[in-house]
C-alpha cells in the first residue's frame, strides 16, 4: 500500500512550516484548535507523538555517524529494540538506495542521500503520519528526483510542505494552497487546475491585451492553439501548472 | 570517539597542562591533588562543554526537533546525550586513574567514591549545559560563553589545590558556599576526603553531600523546565 500525500504549498514565510510543527506538536499555537486523528496538538501531545513522524526542514545528519548508526539510533529512540531497530534500517536503507552507503559517514555523502537518511528514518518508524518540512530544498534536480523516489516508498498518511510547484505536482494526491497562515484553496491538482483546461500561459514583457503584470512580466492565458502566435512575437508559452493557480491569485510567488 | 579524536584531546589538555604546572610549581608536592582535581575538572568541564553540543544539535542539526515528535520524553533526551558525554570522558578517565595508580593514590573504596562523585558531577553539569543551551539562541553563541563558564566552574575551584586553602582565609566559609554553585566544588572536597588529602571533617563532609546531590537535582529540575521541548 502507497501512502497518501498531502502537500501544503505556499511561498516562503506563508506559515507552512509553521502549520507543521503546531502539528507535530513542536510549537505551542497561540490560539485556536488543532486535532490529529481526533487527539488535541495541546492536550493529547503524548499519544499524537507515538503515532507520528516530523522531518524538519533543516535538519541534517551527524556528521560523523553512518546511515545506519543515525536511523538505528533514531529507531531505539521510538522505543525499538536494538535488533528490531537494525533490521527496520537495513530495509529502509535499501527501499531509498541508501543500502551501499549505510556505513559511509554523512560527511561523505551529498546533499541528496542526506536527505534520504531522514526519509529512511520516517519509513522505518511505520508512523501513521509523516510530516515532511519542505524535503528538497536546495537540492539539485537529481537529488530531488532521487528523494522523490524515496518518499514514494512511505507509507501511511504524509503531510509534505514545499514551495515547489513541480514537487506537489509530482507527489500528492491532495493539494492546499497557503498564504498568510491561511488556506486559500484545496483540491486535487486536477480540480485546482480545472479552470485552465487546454490553456497555456503567455510571459511577455510587452503589454497584450487582457493581460495582467506579475513584476515586471506581463501575463495572460490563451487556448493551446493560439500558442503558435504568441512564440513568433518572441514570447514565452508556459505549459499550466500550479504556480498558475498563485498567479492568479496576484501573489508573488517565490520559487 | 575513533572518529573524533581531536575531541578527547581537547578535553584532556586543560587538566593535563595545570596537572604539570602544579608539579612544576610546587616541585610535586600537590601533584595528588591535581591527579584527583584533574578527574574531576575532565568530567565537569566535559560535562559543561557539552552546552555547545546541545545547542549545535537542537538549532542547526535539529535533532532535539526530530525527537520531540516521537515517544522520547525530555528527560530521555537529557539523559541520552549525558551518557554520550559520559562516554567522551573515559579515555580522559583511564588516563588519570593510570597516573593516580601510579602515585598509589586508589583503593576499592576510593574508586567506588570517584565513580559515584564523577556520575553526579556529569549529571549535574550537563543538567547546567542544557540550562545554557536552552536559553541560547544562536549557536555562535554558546562557545565563548561555554570556554569562560568551564574555566570558572572547574579551574578555579579548589580541584587543583587543597580547599582549606580558602577556608583558613577571611570569609572562607562564604568563598566556599560561593564557589559551591559549581558542582565541581563539592565534588573536589569530597574527592579530598576519600584519597585521605585532608583529614575528613565531618560536618563539610556531610554539607558538601547534601550540595552536590541537591544541586543535581535542581540543575537537572531546571534544565527539564528549560528544555525547549515544545516551543512557545
Amino acid at each position: 500500500m502507497s501512502a497518501r500525500i498531502t502537500t501544503i504549498i505556499g511561498r516562503n514565510g506563508a506559515g507552512k512550516t509553521t502549520l507543521l510543527r503546531i502539528l507535530s506538536t513542536q510549537l505551542m499555537p497561540t490560539s485556536g484548535k488543532a486535532t490529529i486523528f481526533g487527539l488535541d496538538v495541546v492536550h493529547q501531545a503524548k499519544e499524537i507523538r507515538k503515532r507520528i513522524v516530523s522531518i524538519p526542514q533543516e535538519a541534517s545528519t551527524i556528521g560523523i555517524l553512518t546511515p545506519m548508526e543515525q536511523v538505528s539510533m533514531y529507531l531505539v529512540g521510538r522505543g525499538f529494540s536494538t535488533a528490531d531497530a537494525r533490521k527496520a534500517t537495513l530495509d529502509a536503507l535499501e527501499a531509498v538506495g541508501l543500502h551501499e552507503a549505510r556505513n559511509n559517514p554523512a560527511d561523505t555523502l551529498s546533499g541528496g542521500m542526506k536527505r534520504k537518511c531522514f526519509v529512511a528514518m520516517a519509513l522505518a518508524a511505520n508512523a501513521d503520519v509523516i510530516f515532511l518540512d519542505e524535503p528538497t530544498t536546495g537540492l539539485d534536480p537529481i537529488s530531488r528526483l532521487e528523494v522523490w523516489s524515496a518518499i514514494k516508498q512511505l507509507q501511511g498518511n504524509i503531510i509534505l510542505t514545499t514551495h515547489y510547484m513541480e514537487e506537489a505536482e509530482k507527489l500528492s494526491e491532495e493539494v492546499f494552497l497557503f498564504e498568510s497562515g491561511s488556506i486559500i484553496d484545496r483540491g486535487t491538482i486536477k480540480s485546482l487546475l480545472k479552470g485552465f483546461e487546454n490553456k497555456v500561459r503567455i510571459e511577455s514583457y510587452r503589454k497584450m491585451d487582457n493581460s495582467f503584470r506579475v513584476g515586471t512580466i506581463y501575463i495572460r492565458y490563451v487556448p493551446q492553439d493560439e500558442a503558435t502566435r504568441f512564440i513568433k512575437e518572441g514570447d514565452s508559452v508556459r505549459k499550466i501548472s500550479l504556480d498558475d493557480l498563485f498567479i492568479m491569485r496576484g501573489v508573488d510567488f517565490e520559487s | 570517539m575513533k572518529r573524533g579524536p581531536s575531541y578527547i584531546i581537547a578535553s584532556l589538555t586543560t587538566p593535563l597542562s595545570l596537572l604539570f604546572v602544579v608539579y612544576i610549581l610546587t616541585s610535586g608536592a600537590l601533584v595528588k591533588y591535581a591527579i584527583v582535581g584533574g578527574m574531576i575538572t575532565l568530567v565537569a568541564s566535559i560535562g559543561i562543554q557539552s552546552a555547545g553540543d546541545a545547542t549545535f544539535l537542537r538549532l542547526q542539526l535539529r535533532l532535539q526537533d526530530l525527537y520531540v515528535a516521537s515517544r522520547v520524553s525530555p528527560t530521555d533526551y537529557m539523559l541520552a546525550l549525558t551518557m554520550s558525554f559520559l562516554a567522551f570522558s573515559i579515555p580522559g578517565i583511564i588516563v588519570y586513574v593510570s597516573l593516580g595508580v601510579l602515585y598509589n593514590l586508589y583503593n576499592l573504596v576510593d574508586s567506588l567514591i570517584m565513580l559515584s562523585l564523577i556520575v553526579l558531577l556529569i549529571f549535574s553539569t550537563a543538567a547546567i549545559s542544557f540550562i545554557i543551551s536552552s536559553l541560547i539562541k544562536h549557536v555562535r553563541n554558546v562557545w565563548g560563553i561555554v570556554s569562560v563558564l568551564s574555566i570558572i566552574m572547574t579551574v578555579i575551584p579548589p580541584t587543583f589545590y587543597p580547599y582549606t586553602y580558602i577556608m583558613s582565609r577571611n570569609s572562607g566559609n562564604i568563598i566556599i558556599y560561593l564557589m559551591s554553585f559549581s558542582p565541581a566544588t563539592p565534588a573536589a572536597i569530597l574527592a579530598q576526603f576519600a584519597f585521605g588529602l585532608q583529614p575528613v571533617v565531618y560536618s563539610t563532609l556531610y554539607l558538601m553531600m547534601s550540595i552536590l546531590l541537591i544541586e543535581t537535582v535542581i540543575y537537572f529540575s531546571i534544565a527539564r523546565y528549560l528544555t525547549r521541548w515544545r516551543e512557545i
